[in-house]
């Protein structure tokens, strides 16, 4: 109901949350997101390219893709050397996101880990900024004030799990709900005491439960067995967040619409691709000095002068080429770039898993999936195994497949669906299944049901 | 490098708290980064800008409106505007909060008993001698703020202190680049942690 001035907008944000789990296995054990369901809108929700948290949260709440923010991961290459790659905080976001458009239009907002908010903007309310505040020592909060607030309320507030590389799988899952527990306990306490009309918080612990615990509870994930003690881990949290769903409900009030929504969804890992290795085999990186360990990239002595591409790694891949005239010691002539890229991009798509089998990957080229390619984009995408694999960047491996990933115990991948509630006590929805939906739709349907018109360059739609 | 985006440094404390040495710190360090800087200091606005008002609620009132007025404009077109007003009422800092929007408020903390002992300019004996009427702290109310984005305990920091503390706050709300690093936001250190937290995470 356009113009109604009394309505809120509640965004309850669960990073990595994937429809099978949400939508299908747990539905029935969680009453509060089922009655959500039941009553309001719900669906997939397509993510970006890459489906990864940064950029995923800002592309989002900005409904501009990744090429138009200029944000390809967590770090992108500040120029064209080979070693300059800088983290996108919130200073790299440009674009005005739903709460800078709300504070413009004199609407209260609050908005809580938020993933790329840090450093914390002012904006008309409150913002407690994400995961990327190097610790609380910092200024993380808007305004100031409220750190010590946070700290009165629950003393050392966790804007992440400590040490997430550990097989003590115990000590993880309590890390998990003590943060995740602290995070609730802030959040009802600013929707009690603060003025607003826009609220969203992110929740970081469903990722880190499913990265941490996946092979436990999916018997198709290579490390699953039957009977493990941890079975039933990830389902006990999604339980123990619809209690605090519930009490989050309790607290608001019929013109309030409640959006619940995941930035991209999640899936077991079968193993990584040493994208590194292979372009070292197959004659397209050349090293000075092979590394006697598994080693990363940028610790190795690469001949830069012989090397035509290299790859970070992570949930998946960047390949950069070494183009002449763009890269300090370049050596791909211009003419040649459309052509090496085309055969990098099939020779790499066809890397077959360990036992030969075809590995599904996809290549993507950064100019084909975005509106425009801001600041400096890969020169490829790439998702091993539709994601199902990962990308390692480590050299000295030896072999092309690992299942140890490089820095530990990872047991998931992100997925391309994440999930969207829309739940309006003005307009119930009647648990209407809607197709079709992408992250970029999110913002311009807050602003509506706000009352305020979307800006012409998101590209989202308003869902209805 | 010029900044297209100004703000509003709205200092607020107790006469003798240390506004104006603040102040004087504060202001070569924005002009190093380029900033176009004008301050709004409590005396010579009232010898100027709001020459005859008294110090009644009201006319405290209005004295703070048109220092708020002046900081809009400024702000509005690039410039780091400073006000070093005493500015005492909660509800007219509020309001200029809500005009300016780029409103970074600074408070200077510190006890009355020790604005007091350092009195610079005589006015806590004349206002305790009941010779000054309506005399914040003393003879008329001070109202701290609820959610400064700074605070600056003078009692605790040296001027310079609190001024570099300005600054890294200014860096931090994005009013300016950060010095040190490559506008992520982050000192090398800093930068260090968060890397080791994302690559533990498996994002790198």
């Amino acid at each position: 109901m356009i113009g109604n001035h009394r309505r809120k907008v509640l965004v309850v944000g669960l990073d990595c949350v994937p429809p099978e789990l949400l939508f299908g296995q747990y539905r029935d054990e969680l009453p509060h997101f089922n009655a959500l369901m039941t009553a309001g809108l719900w669906g997939e929700l397509e993510s970006c390219h890459p489906p990864i948290t940064v950029p995923a949260w800002s592309c989002m709440m900005a409904s501009q893709d990744p090429g138009q923010l200029g944000i390809y991961g967590f770090r992108n290459r500040a120029d064209y050397g080979y070693d300059k790659l800088s983290i996108a905080t919130g200073n790299a976001v440009k674009a005005e996101r739903v709460w800078d458009l709300l504070s413009r239009a004199d609407k209260k907002v609050a908005v809580v880990g938020v993933p790329g908010t840090y450093p914390p903007r002012p904006v008309n309310g409150l913002m407690v900024s994400c995961f990327l505040t190097p610790s609380i020592a910092n200024q993380y909060t808007h305004p100031a004030g409220l750190r010590d607030e946070i700290a009165g309320l629950v003393g050392e507030y966790m804007v992440d799990v400590k040490g997430f590389r550990t097989e003590d799988k115990d000590w993880l899952l309590r890390q998990i709900y003590e943060m995740t527990e602290k995070r609730f306990r802030v959040v009802r306490h600013f929707l009690r005491t603060k003025p607003w009309d826009f609220f969203m918080f992110v929740e970081m612990g469903t990722d880190r439960i499913h990265h941490g615990f996946w092979k436990f509870i999916d018997p198709g994930h290579r490390g699953y067995e039957p009977g493990n003690r941890h079975e039933q881990a990830i389902r006990d949290y999604y339980r123990y967040l619809d209690r605090e769903l519930g009490e989050l409900l309790a607290m608001i009030d019929q013109d309030t619409v409640v959006l619940v929504v995941s930035d991209h969804g999640a899936k077991k890992m079968d193993g990584g691709i040493c994208i590194n290795e292979w372009l070292l085999q197959n004659g397209y990186l050349a090293l000075r000095e092979p590394p006697r360990t598994p080693t990363a990239i940028d610790k190795c002595a690469v001949d830069w002068s012989k090397t035509l591409a290299w790859s970070e790694g992570g949930y998946y891949a960047r390949l950069f080429l070494n183009v002449k005239g763009r890269e300090p010691q370049g050596v791909i002539e211009a003419r040649d770039y459309e052509r090496l890229r085309d055969e990098l991009a099939a020779k790499i798509a066809a890397i077959p898993d360990h036992q030969g089998r075809p590995l599904g990957t996809i290549v993507h080229k950064p100019q084909a999936l975005y509106r425009a390619t801001t600041n400096i984009p890969p020169d490829l995408l790439i998702y091993f195994g539709d994601l199902n694999w990962r990308s390692v960047g480590t050299l000295g491996t030896g072999a092309i497949h690992t299942f140890d990933n490089d820095t530990g115990p990872d047991d998931a991948n992100h997925a391309q669906q994440g999930i969207l509630i829309l739940h309006d006590p003005a307009q119930p929805g009647g648990g209407r299944e809607i197709k079709g939906m992408s992250l970029y739709d999110v913002a311009p349907t807050i602003l509506h049901l706000l009352g305020q018109t979307p800006p012409p360059h998101m590209i989202g739609k308003i869902i209805t | 490098m010029a900044h297209e985006r100004g703000c509003t440094i709205w200092f607020t404390g107790l006469s003798g708290a240390g506004k104006s040495t603040i102040t004087e710190q504060l202001v070569p360090l924005l002009k190093e980064r380029g900033c176009k800087v004008e301050v709004l200091d409590g005396d010579v606005v009232r010898t100027n800008l709001s020459k005859g008002l008294g110090f009644s609620k009201e006319d405290r009132d209005t004295n703070i409106r048109r220092i708020g007025f002046v900081c809009n404009l400024l702000t509005r077109n690039g410039v780091f505007a400073v006000s070093a007003a005493i500015s005492p009422y909660k509800a007219i800092r509020n309001e200029n909060r809500a005009l300016i929007k780029d409103f970074v408020e600074v408070y200077v903390k510190a006890s009355l008993e020790t604005c007091i002992q350092r009195d610079v300019k005589g006015l806590y004996k004349k206002a305790l001698a009941g010779e000054i009427k309506e005399f914040t702290g003393v003879s008329d109310p001070y109202e701290p703020p609820d959610n400064p984005e700074v605070i600056c305990e003078t009692e605790k920091e040296t001027p310079q202190e609190s001024a570099l503390k300005i600054i890294r706050r200014l860096e931090e709300l994005g009013y300016l680049v950060p010095a040190s690093n490559n506008g992520d936001g982050y000192s090398g250190q800093e930068e260090e942690v968060v890397k080791q937290r994302l690559t533990d995470l498996g994002y790198l």
